[in-house]
């Protein structure tokens, strides 16, 4: 794109008088001025490569939008990605390559693993700003990972998000019953402790815990538990589909009028193509409009056109290519405030300016302005599957915790 | 072509430096290491760390399945023993990272005798399905002895330090790793110039024929299982001091997988082969991205496309050997060894 654009460019400088015409009609990419780099250890084999590659194509239309529009102050944006089968070593392995090779500026981080594992170098080398894949709640910690953070809510906000909308529903005087299923995973166990405590806050009741392995398929027994204290809600988290669709099905069958919920990563089109009619009535919590969605904006806008233009044939874009794109987005800002307070592009710095993010209009990524706190975005949607319709539909008002 | 390599005396012929040009191209390859840092980016001294902590490993593992013939399938789970050590030492004590490297190896061995028990009555695919339950048992106890572990979310803790001094960077890691390497595998290649060492190959080969020989089935094969621990929690605690974090995730049953791979690609019961077969293992997918960086100026979305082919590629690779070569990378070593033996001649 950005060739093409120079290439253009020198033609019509051949003609003279509309040269001044194009300056002024599109923005130009100043040559003198260094590229600005974004780096990512992206997962696009292993067994997270089914988000891994959306969130590579997000991040590519992103770069290639936002170099289309002048890039970031003048300064081009180059996007240097390597795979990393979604393992720690060759994650670590790619970030100092592209570090050693490229200096980026800000970097996308594919597991939780690999965020911990590279936080020591990051805060001794200080010139890089990283986010990803993970909402890791332990992310969030600013004194042990002061240039990491998180495009979204943690998973712990996300549960906040979700018990919000359980109380917003309850009848006056009812108190609410949920169970929390999860899986024996650091990503699984995430947002428990901190959920059981916000739930006992709000005075909503956690009547059951349940523990499974990802993925697992014979969940039986555990349907049987939940049975027996039939509650309100069941919340899962920690996978992506099974064994979610599983204990639907089940409770379904027994006839429980139990209502589900997940976070993030079991929140995308997958439960609804997989599952078909038996997904009906899921709800995830969301901190991005789906792509397909009734909402627009700006850079909503931008997006499809950039999606349908990149691969026309692509149809419906993934929750992993809507998070690729919003964490560019978030880099853009942040390298952008930096650049205009005058300051180096150093980890410090951009940390400092991605505090200061307030009431900040996303154009429709994120449905409300939006404010970091604690190095994450607290905010999201409780959207629900509608299976007639192959899709999420909101049922709640953006959500934005304090 | 070799000559005057004749040996009169068996201790001539167990001399671990058999020949000047022996000694000369180790010398070589030990100076050539030395300066390795100084020439190599950060990348390429991070591969050497990690080749170095799995070259430990691996030669931990080839001295249990290798020279024993006791299959395991625990590495990862005394390689997380010894990571644990070290992460709970650095936690709570000043004690110079020596000390609590040998304290990580004392401890995997200790856990390592006892799940080698079971192979005073199991031997084969039933010894592995053992040593695979001890695997799942460990990653429960990191994930769950909270107090101790952290639990899920793990630990983080200081880096490595002696003496005042501070061993934080992959440059300062990388020589504690190779020192750590090199008296590994020189303890490994003396210890099967001894009694000890020739026990595990007679169990190896026939146990009960060994044990009419007069050796301890009991004594030797726990003897192999705590040695082959040990090195596996020296290997766990560098693993450990290089990235400063430790979760139960850190140590999946497909590390364990890896280094029963880089043992069989490199060649069993072959020290060199533990060598080759770890650097094999770590280098390779490293490598075969080269692939993908090459086609990415012509095709932009190769990366896409490519990633998975290299998993591909690099699983047809261990196949390949496996099948045209079941001695392993040591034995290709061995053949244009003996090639430059003999040059100019062919036999």
């Amino acid at each position: 794109m950005f060739n093409s654009m120079m290439q253009q460019s020198r033609r019509i400088a051949g003609a003279g008088s509309l040269m001044a015409a194009l300056a002024f009609a599109t923005p130009a990419l100043a040559e003198d001025k260094e590229p600005i780099v974004f780096g990512g250890s992206i997962p696009l084999s292993g067994v997270f490569a089914f988000a891994g590659i959306h969130i590579h194509d997000g991040l590519t239309d992103y770069t290639s939008w936002i170099n289309s529009e002048g890039g970031i102050n003048g300064h081009e944006v180059e996007y240097v990605m390597e795979d990393t089968a979604y393992e720690v070593d060759r994650s670590v392995a790619a970030f100092k390559k592209i570090s050693g090779s490229d200096k980026p500026a800000v970097y996308y981080g594919d597991s939780t693993g690999f965020m911990k594992a590279i936080a020591s170098e990051l805060n001794n080398q200080g010139n890089t700003l990283m986010s990803g894949a993970s909402f890791a709640t332990a992310l969030t910690d600013n004194e042990k990972y002061p240039f990491q953070f998180i495009p979204g809510p943690n998973y712990s906000q996300m549960f906040g998000i979700i018990l919000e909308y359980i109380n917003s529903e309850a009848a006056e005087g009812d108190t609410p019953t949920v169970a929390f299923v999860y899986s024996d995973t650091e990503f699984g166990k995430d947002p428990i402790e901190n959920g059981k405590a916000r739930a006992a806050e709000m005075g909503i009741e956690v009547v059951e815990e349940i523990v499974t392995k990802p993925g697992s398929v014979d969940v039986s027994a555990e349907v049987l538990k939940l049975r027996r204290v039939r509650p309100d809600y069941v919340v899962f988290h920690g996978y992506v589909l099974s064994p979610i669709n599983e204990f639907m099905v089940q409770m379904r069958q027994m006839g429980l009028d139990t209502k589900f919920m997940g976070t993030f990563w079991s929140s995308d089109k997958l439960i609804v193509d997989k599952m078909g009619e038996d997904a009906d009535g899921y709800m995830g919590v969301m901190p991005y409009n789906y792509y397909d969605s009734d909402e627009s904006g700006p850079m909503l806008d931008a997006l499809r056109a950039q999606a349908e233009k990149s691969d026309p044939e692509a149809g419906y874009r993934p929750t992993g290519y809507m998070q690729g794109w919003f964490n560019a987005m978030v880099w853009t800002e942040v390298i952008k405030r930096t650049l205009d307070a005058d300051k180096e592009l150093t980890a410090e710095n951009m940390a400092a300016s991605l505090a200061s993010i307030e009431d900040w209009d996303t154009g429709g990524i994120i449905g409300i302005p939006v404010t970091v706190h604690d190095m994450s975005f607290p905010v999201g949607r409780i959207w629900r599957v509608n299976a007639a319709e192959g899709k999420y539909e909101p049922v709640s008002e953006w959500i934005h915790l304090d | 072509m070799r000559i005057g390599d004749a040996k009169e005396t068996y201790v001539a012929d167990e001399a671990i430096w058999t020949s000047p040009t022996q000694t000369f191209w180790f010398a070589l390859l030990m100076a050539v290491l030395l300066v390795f840092p100084f020439l190599a980016n950060s990348y390429l001294l991070y591969l050497g760390c990690l080749v170095g902590i799995a070259v430990i490993s691996t030669t931990g593992l080839n001295i249990l399945t290798g020279f024993t013939g006791l299959i395991s399938l625990g590495q990862a789970g005394f390689m997380g023993v010894g990571a644990y050590t070290v992460a709970v030492m650095s936690t709570h004590t000043a004690l110079p990272f020596p000390l609590v490297l040998v304290l990580a190896g004392l401890a995997a061995a200790a856990v390592g005798i006892l799940v080698g028990l079971p192979s005073l009555r199991v031997k084969g695919l039933y010894l592995a399905i053992a040593t695979l339950a001890a695997s799942v048992f460990l990653h429960f106890i990191f994930a769950e002895w909270e107090s101790v572990t952290g639990g899920m979310e793990g630990m983080s803790f200081a880096p490595a330090h002696m003496f005042g001094f501070t061993f934080r960077s992959d440059f300062a890691m990388y020589f504690i790793i190779l020192s750590v390497a090199v008296l590994a595998l020189f303890a490994a290649r003396n210890l099967f110039r001894t009694r000890v060492g020739r026990a595990f190959i007679a169990i190896r080969d026939r146990d009960i024929s060994a044990e009419i020989l007069g050796i301890s089935l009991l004594k030797y094969k726990l003897m192999s299982f705590a040695l082959s621990s040990f090195y596996a929690g020296v290997a766990g605690g560098l693993f450990a001091y290089f990235y400063r974090v430790v979760t139960p995730e850190s140590f999946p049953l497909s590390m364990s997988i890896f280094y029963l791979a880089a043992v069989i690609v490199g060649g069993m019961g072959n020290l060199l082969g533990g060598v080759l077969g770890a650097a094999f293992m770590t280098l390779v997918p490293e490598a075969l991205k080269l692939l993908t960086s090459a086609l990415t100026p012509f095709f932009p979305n190769a990366p896409v496309f490519m990633s998975p082919m290299l998993e591909i590629i690099f699983g047809a690779l261990i196949v390949g050997f496996l099948i045209f070569e079941p001695h392993g990378l040591a034995e290709i070593w061995r053949r244009v060894r003996r090639f430059f033996h003999l040059w100019p001649f062919r036999n």
